[in-house]
């Protein structure tokens, strides 16, 4: 018997100011799948993530099937970390980890751990450096490490790889299919790079217009669309 | 307390301290800086990673006003902290409820607040000069080591081990919270709790300080320690630690001028702590430098 999803939404209704952007939108994120969304530039993808979290207001159902402690790991598109502030990879991992505040220190046990954490996103040794010197891709790494542990039982990625480069990228995906289909994460990513969708993707939602149309890549990633995105235009009508 | 202003009396007498130990009031004041600093040095550091040094200056605004409406209320003008926390709290509480529910940036909303407090407050003063003397008022405006008595020292114990008790739990998850609400929001932060329990925190600090720093002056403690030590810190620790030690000179420091030049303590410990400000200031231009 197939799992039950992990998130499920139904008759989703998602407005901005006075203006409905996604209606009756409808989409479910099995365990170990990895479903992405694509859609134009201001079409409710990032807001749909921010709905999933309780951050936006909306109308219709988001479930949440639970089957074991529940974790939502995030990335964020943009961290909207003040770059002056003097917040270390350590202390900003921490922060979630340990319950001493980090003010106080973070131990050496936990550094080993943090350290190890960092390997596993390509970034080890980077513990002591302040979060605002790091590089657009070295910070989304570093997110995609808080993201990542605990092993989240649904995780949401914002155009994770948008800072990465080419051998970041292979990484990152390698990363993201060993945390889908080895340890059972489902996975919600917000991506417009589609070859990178049709590496990835077990489920594609497009949003456009308001309305949404999910399915396998290669139906709903069509030669049309691809050349519309490759484009900067509109997308197809669905 | 009296045992120990006699001791302090004695010692300065023999030469061990110095004369103005003599005075009992220096010492309450020296107390009461030695409880302010770590409290508003520690506070002032999350008040700035959280961008709300805006907001700090229209809470000392607002508690100029709450004291003129305690006072008009029949509260005594050495203890109107009912009016203060109060019109404070409430202050503090609607600027957050509308910045939550409303489109306006933060600053603009702000603004609004500050205006319609400051303006309240003065006229109100005008009724408020007219019971007591512009003196007696300026003191609690501007800051006066005079004012200062042991119950207040005592509620400054209390209310600091509290607050700072209370940071310390929710410590991780305020700077979280502040880094980006998002990402807090996803590792479990109640962002709304932290908003609103984190501004009742600066509100109740700010209350307790405003006897030494004074009403007006009040902003400054709770932002330029954070900002001198950001020129300097490069971990939250560090962060954190010069902040306390940047609030700690600056309030002994001031406590000292102010004795010495007689000028109001809140006007002399924003002076040293400015001053500081800048000296970290071209400290860490000179790291950059020598970095290069």
């Amino acid at each position: 018997m197939q799992d039950p999803p992990v998130l499920e939404i139904r008759n989703l209704t998602l407005l901005r100011g006075n203006r409905v952007i996604l209606a009756a939108a409808a989409l479910e994120v099995a365990p170990r799948g990895i479903h992405v969304l694509v859609g134009p530039n201001g079409c409710g993808k990032s807001t749909l993530l921010a709905a999933v979290l309780g951050m936006a207001e909306f109308t219709g159902s988001i479930r949440l099937h639970w089957r074991a402690g529940g974790r939502i790991g995030y990335v964020p598109q943009f961290f909207g970390v003040d770059r002056t502030l003097p917040v270390t990879v350590a202390e900003f991992l921490a922060l979630t980890r340990q319950r001493r505040p980090v003010c106080f220190g973070v131990g050496r046990a936990r550094r080993a751990a943090l350290d190890e954490l960092l390997a596993r996103v390509g970034m080890e040794g980077f513990l002591r450096r302040p979060l605002g010197a790091l590089s657009g891709g070295e910070l989304q790494r570093v997110l995609l490490a808080n993201a990542i542990d605990p092993l989240p039982e649904l995780l949401l990625l914002d155009e994770p790889a948008s800072g990465l480069d080419e051998s970041a990228t292979r990484s990152f995906e390698e990363l993201l299919l060993e945390i889908s289909s080895r340890d059972g994460a489902a996975v919600l990513m917000v991506s417009h790079d589609l070859a990178q969708v049709r590496r990835l993707a077990d489920e594609v939602t497009l949003i456009h217009r308001g309305g949404v149309r999910s399915g396998p890549p290669a139906r709903i990633i069509s030669g049309d669309l691809a050349e519309s995105l490759a484009l900067g235009a509109d997308y197809p009508a669905s | 307390m009296t045992d120990f202003y006699a001791w302090t009396a004695a010692l300065s007498e023999r030469g061990t301290l110095p004369e103005v130990f003599r005075y009992a009031f220096f010492v309450r004041g020296l107390l009461a800086v030695l409880l302010l600093a770590p409290l508003l040095g520690g506070i002032s550091h999350l008040v700035v990673a959280r961008r709300m040094s805006f907001f700090s200056a229209a809470l000392g605004h607002a508690a100029l006003t709450g004291l003129t409406i305690g006072l008009l209320l029949g509260e005594p003008l050495n203890g109107a902290y009912g009016g203060i926390f109060g019109f404070c709290s409430l202050a503090a509480l609607a600027m957050v409820y509308i910045k939550r529910h409303s489109a306006l940036p933060s600053d603009t909303l702000i603004g609004v607040f500050l205006s319609v407090t400051l303006g309240l407050g003065i006229c109100l003063l005008v009724a408020v000069t007219k019971r007591f003397n512009i003196h007696q008022v300026e003191a609690v405006m501007f800051g006066s080591l005079l004012t200062v008595t042991d119950t207040d020292l005592l509620l400054l114990l209390v209310l600091g081990l509290t607050l700072v008790t209370v940071l310390a739990v929710i410590y991780n998850a305020l700077l979280l919270d502040s880094l980006d609400h998002t990402t807090g929001r996803a590792a479990g932060v109640r962002s709304e709790f932290i908003d609103y329990l984190f501004v009742m925190l600066l509100t109740a600090a700010i209350i307790v300080s405003i006897k030494i720093i004074g009403a007006l002056l009040i902003e400054a403690m709770v932002v330029v320690p954070a900002a001198a030590a950001r020129n300097l810190a490069r971990t939250t620790r560090s962060y954190l630690a010069l902040s306390i030690v940047a609030a700690l000179a600056a309030g002994i420091g001031g406590l000292f001028l102010s004795t010495r030049f007689l000028v109001p303590t809140g006007g002399a410990v924003v002076l040293v702590l400015s001053s500081l400000f800048f000296v970290t200031l071209v400290g860490g231009w000179m790291r950059s430098l020598i970095a290069k």
